[in-house]
């Protein structure tokens, strides 16, 4: 393990190994990237792997829809495939409010060039997706450029890119704390020993907040648990992610032909639990076989859940800490750190190679929150 | 082809009835597995694999690998080797992953909220025992007999897990069934049952364990979720597959799924056999083929001795069958369907020697090269794995008295490692008088050691031997890492 870097990155999931990529395409290639278990072994490697760009906020569709253009050469770009797909997201609306909001959504995202339509019901099957069972819906958006890939492959693909250029990966090496003197970064104690270091990437997901205390930084996190399935494979017969809000659900067919989806509990209780709920179970076959009701045929293989760390404006923390040099925030993506992660680990690599960001993420550094400064997304899953 | 005529069995068959198989109409008794009804017609090949669109058949006949999938009435991924034929069935050869029926009607007006469920919708019991094999009977048996309120779940329409296919006698002692044929023990162990507060739940498969001991049920396509206070998991175990060229062809079948074929549905796998391994296992079901009148071309086995048990492979011999140790399965060929097998000599480090191949004709090759336990629901919940491969490899870890590293859940029989009927139930007994000591506050303090002890004495006289060297050596192993 090398004793000195220019850059440590804490974390092996899509945004550390994107990171890690994007400074050393950059120039800056003596960093190592830290993994306390496996690749992908955290949200990343338990996410739906949807890419939606249809939000309801500029920002968030503005990076949702770069990264999608990223998305598009990335499997050149690394040579690798990362069953990148771009078979669109079809959004249900079911109540009166979800209906306004599609509307100012639809407004918005026409206005920064997104491809996204108006869908009535009866529309859906033909256009979109015949299994659907439009029952109680009130209208649609579709967006056919909205796409999906395997976080595994995607994640694995980025960290052998940054490998290539150089950067150091070591799996299985938790850091156990950050090391500080006054107010800039030295390095990173792990159980295998330090490494002198000016400039951490704290890109741990929910375990951020406890490693950004090992030098007294408090950011505004909190991990709740998300529970997801998979189903058995079968042939392939629907292409786009399917999800309401007012469902909380989201699902689509993966490549191999496994159906993967999962729904928020409104009251799920804060908190690093991630097992698995009887629950869930029964409640996803539920609304599943509702929404699609040939999927009742079909079995169940697998579930399991993970955290998603979440922020008060359910917007990610980017950006240098006020108060200690070197130390850099990427987390708190409450759920939709996989579609952004292009964008914002290359806008977040250009930060730290001292360039100007091509790309306004001033606007998610941590200090917005003790300025008051926040803006909802309505468009959480 | 059927048997009609059985030195020890009667089958007793369900109505004659008419069913599809990619368009044609064949004929079968209802009730029986569609494979062992296909199976019956000569028909080997239920499936195309899904990469390289290889013939498959049946391997397991349990339930447990997904060799058997088939389309039944429309829907893809049926296990044909555990679903009851019925009249009408249209049963096609599944290609690719199947394909769901896209006419499926909408189910409007039922939409589901997102509350989650109250404790209204969960059943409880006392004491909830997966499998009624041998273990998980006994388990009941003696958690009843001290006031346990019990709850036994088994897959199978029939209780008596494995035994319900052994046609041969036991050894041992009285005490532990030895004279008296599988078949019967299970019926022995139901009887035990009676005016005990022990109720039976068959048809049923336990799809998951959750925290709290929270079981997810299925029974009938309806799913029931139970919760108890303590878990006994009897599941048993799996036949073990062997890699060789074309091993996956229709043909090649597990000496479970032989077993089963033969002596629950009287349908005999084929007309000559390869059996593969000598322990008894092997043995005993090749002589179970010769007493259904299957020729058996040879027993063979990758050791230098005979693992099993000398009468059963002195039956074998005197039948004119030869049993070649030092000899494994290098191949076996076919179009869609096992026609030739090619075996060959091993040295001491169990590599074929060359120059030593021969090629026998035979329609069967069956696997009898041991087994793994079935502790999938333990993992699921999270108790603790160890790797004990005189066990038969990944187990959940457990102490003496058969509970898991999480208190409440117990693992006996086969499950918690391969061993044999007669130590599965006392085993069972022992999870059974434990979790008894766990639930009752009332409960007779001395009768309960008492039945220990004597439990715990038989399951030493059991691994007694030279027989019992690799299950003793296996339960030290574990008891010394502790649950
Ligand atoms: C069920 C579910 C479904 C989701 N679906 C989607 C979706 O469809 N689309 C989408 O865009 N997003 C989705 N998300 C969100 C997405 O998964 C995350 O936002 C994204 O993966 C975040 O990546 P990350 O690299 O920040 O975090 P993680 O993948 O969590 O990576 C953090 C890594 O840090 C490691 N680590 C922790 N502590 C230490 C330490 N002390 N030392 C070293 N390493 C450490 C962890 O082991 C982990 O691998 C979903 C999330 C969940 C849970
Ligand atoms: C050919 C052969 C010959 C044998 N001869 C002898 C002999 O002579 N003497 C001897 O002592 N032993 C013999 N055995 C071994 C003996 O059959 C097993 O050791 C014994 O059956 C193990 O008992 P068990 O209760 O642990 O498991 P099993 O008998 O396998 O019972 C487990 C039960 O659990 C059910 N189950 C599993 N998972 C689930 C789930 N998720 N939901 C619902 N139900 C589930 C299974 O369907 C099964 O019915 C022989 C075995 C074979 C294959």
């Amino acid at each position: 393990m090398r004793t000195n870097a220019d850059c440590v990155i804490i974390g092996g999931g899509i945004i550390g190994a994107a990171v890690a990529y994007y400074l050393a395409k950059g120039g800056m290639t003596n960093c190592v990237l830290l993994e306390s278990e496996y690749l992908s072994s955290g949200a990343t490697g338990r996410c739906g792997g949807g890419i939606r760009q249809q939000w309801s906020t500029e920002p968030n569709a503005q990076l949702a829809m770069d990264s999608v253009r990223i998305f598009k050469t990335i499997e050149e770009e690394l040579d690798a495939d990362i069953e990148f797909l771009q078979g669109g997201y079809l959004v249900l609306a079911y109540t009166d409010e979800d209906v306004e909001q599609f509307h100012k959504n639809f407004e918005l995202q026409r206005r920064l060039g997104l491809d996204v339509e108006i869908l009535q019901p009866e529309e859906i099957a033909s256009r979109v997706v015949k299994q659907v069972n439009t029952d109680g819906v009130r209208m649609a958006t579709y967006c056919p450029t909205d796409a999906s890939a395997n976080p595994f492959l995607a994640t694995k693909a980025y960290a052998q890119a940054a490998v290539r250029l150089g950067v150091e990966i070591e799996l299985f090496t938790p850091v156990t704390r950050i090391l500080r003197e006054g107010n800039r970064i030295v390095g990173v104690e792990t159980e295998r020993g330090i490494i002198n270091t000016p400039r951490v990437v704290n890109a741990a997901g929910s375990h951020s907040v406890p490693l950004a205390r090992t030098v007294d930084v408090e950011i505004p996190i909190t991990p709740y648990r998300r529970e997801i399935l998979v189903t058995e494979p079968l042939e392939r017969f629907f292409d786009p992610m399917i999800i309401s809000f007012s469902f909380g659900i989201y699902f689509r067919q993966v490549k191999h032909g496994s159906v993967i989806g999962g729904f928020a509990y409104a009251d799920e209780a804060p908190g690093f639990n991630e097992e698995s709920s009887i629950d869930f179970l029964t409640m996803m076959s539920r609304k599943l076989s509702f929404l699609m009701p040939a999927l009742k045929h079909v079995k169940v293989v697998r579930q399991w859940a993970g955290l998603y760390d979440v922020t008060p404006d359910a917007q990610p923390i980017i950006g240098e800490t006020d108060g200690v040099d070197g130390f850099f925030q990427a987390n708190g993506f409450s759920g939709h750190g996989f579609m952004i992660a292009p964008k914002v680990s290359s806008l977040l690599s250009q930060l730290i190679l001292g360039q100007k960001p091509d790309l306004d993420i001033d606007r998610l550094n941590a200090r917005r929150f003790s300025e008051g400064d926040v803006d909802l997304d309505h468009s959480v899953v | 082809m059927r048997l009609t005529q059985h030195p020890i069995l009667e089958f007793d068959r369900g109505r004659e009835i008419e069913f599809e198989f990619d368009g044609r109409k064949l004929l079968g008794f209802e009730g029986e597995s569609i494979a062992a009804a296909l199976h019956a017609n000569g028909i080997r090949v239920f499936r195309e694999s899904i990469k390289r669109k290889r013939p498959r058949g049946f391997f397991c006949a349990i339930g447990r690998c997904s060799s058997c999938l088939m389309t039944v009435d429309g829907i893809p991924n049926i296990m044909t080797c555990v679903t009851p034929l019925k009249e009408d069935m249209k049963v096609e050869t599944q290609r690719g992953k199947g394909a769901i029926l896209l006419t499926e009607s909408f189910s409007p007006g039922s939409r589901p909220t997102e509350a989650r469920r109250g404790a209204k919708d969960v059943a409880t019991v006392s004491l909830a025992i997966v499998g009624a094999g041998p273990a998980g009977l006994s388990a009941a048996a003696y958690a009843g007999r001290m006031g346990v309120e019990t709850i036994v779940i088994d897959e199978n329409d029939v209780p008596g897990g494995q035994l319900i296919k052994q046609t041969h006698m036991f050894f041992g002692s009285r005490e532990h069934y030895a004279q008296i044929r599988g078949i019967d023990i299970g019926d022995e162990l139901i009887a035990n049952l009676s005016g005990l507060p022990v109720k039976l739940m068959l048809g049923t498969t336990v799809l998951g364990l959750y925290p709290d001991r929270t079981l997810s049920l299925l029974a009938n396509r309806r799913h029931i979720e139970l919760r108890a206070d303590a878990v006994i998991l009897a599941t048993g175990a799996s036949e073990n597959m062997l890699a060789f060229e074309n091993c996956d062809l229709p043909g090649v079948y597990g000496a479970g799924a032989v077993q089963t074929l033969m002596n629950v549905h009287g349908v005999v796998p084929g007309k000559r056999v390869l059996m593969v391994g000598a322990g008894n296992i092997g043995l005993i079901v090749a002589y179970q083929l010769l007493q259904a009148g299957v020729d058996v071309a040879a027993v063979i086995d990758a050791a230098p001795e005979v693992g099993g048990y000398h009468v059963h492979a002195a039956k074998i011999r005197r039948a004119g069958v030869p049993i070649l140790t030092s000899h494994t399965v290098q191949r076996v060929t076919g179009p869609d369907r096992v026609e030739s097998a090619e075996i060959c000599r091993v040295d001491d480090h169990w590599q074929p020697v060359p120059g030593s191949e021969r090629t026998l004709s035979v329609d069967t090759v069956c696997l009898a090269v041991g087994l793994t336990p079935n502790c999938e629901l333990a993992f699921q919940m999270g108790c603790r794995e160890t790797y004990v491969a005189e066990l038969g490899g990944p187990v959940a870890a457990h102490d003496p008295d058969l509970e898991t590293s999480i208190s409440g859940v117990f693992i006996a029989g086969d499950a918690s490692g391969i061993e044999e009927a007669s130590t599965a139930m006392i085993e069972g007994r022992l999870a059974g008088l434990a979790a008894a000591e766990l639930l009752c506050r009332e409960v007779d303090r001395e009768e309960l050691k008492r039945l220990r002890s004597e439990a715990t004495s038989s399951l030493k006289t059991l691994r007694a031997g030279p027989f019992g060297a690799t299950a003793r050596e296996g339960k030290r192993k574990m008891f010394k890492v502790g649950s």
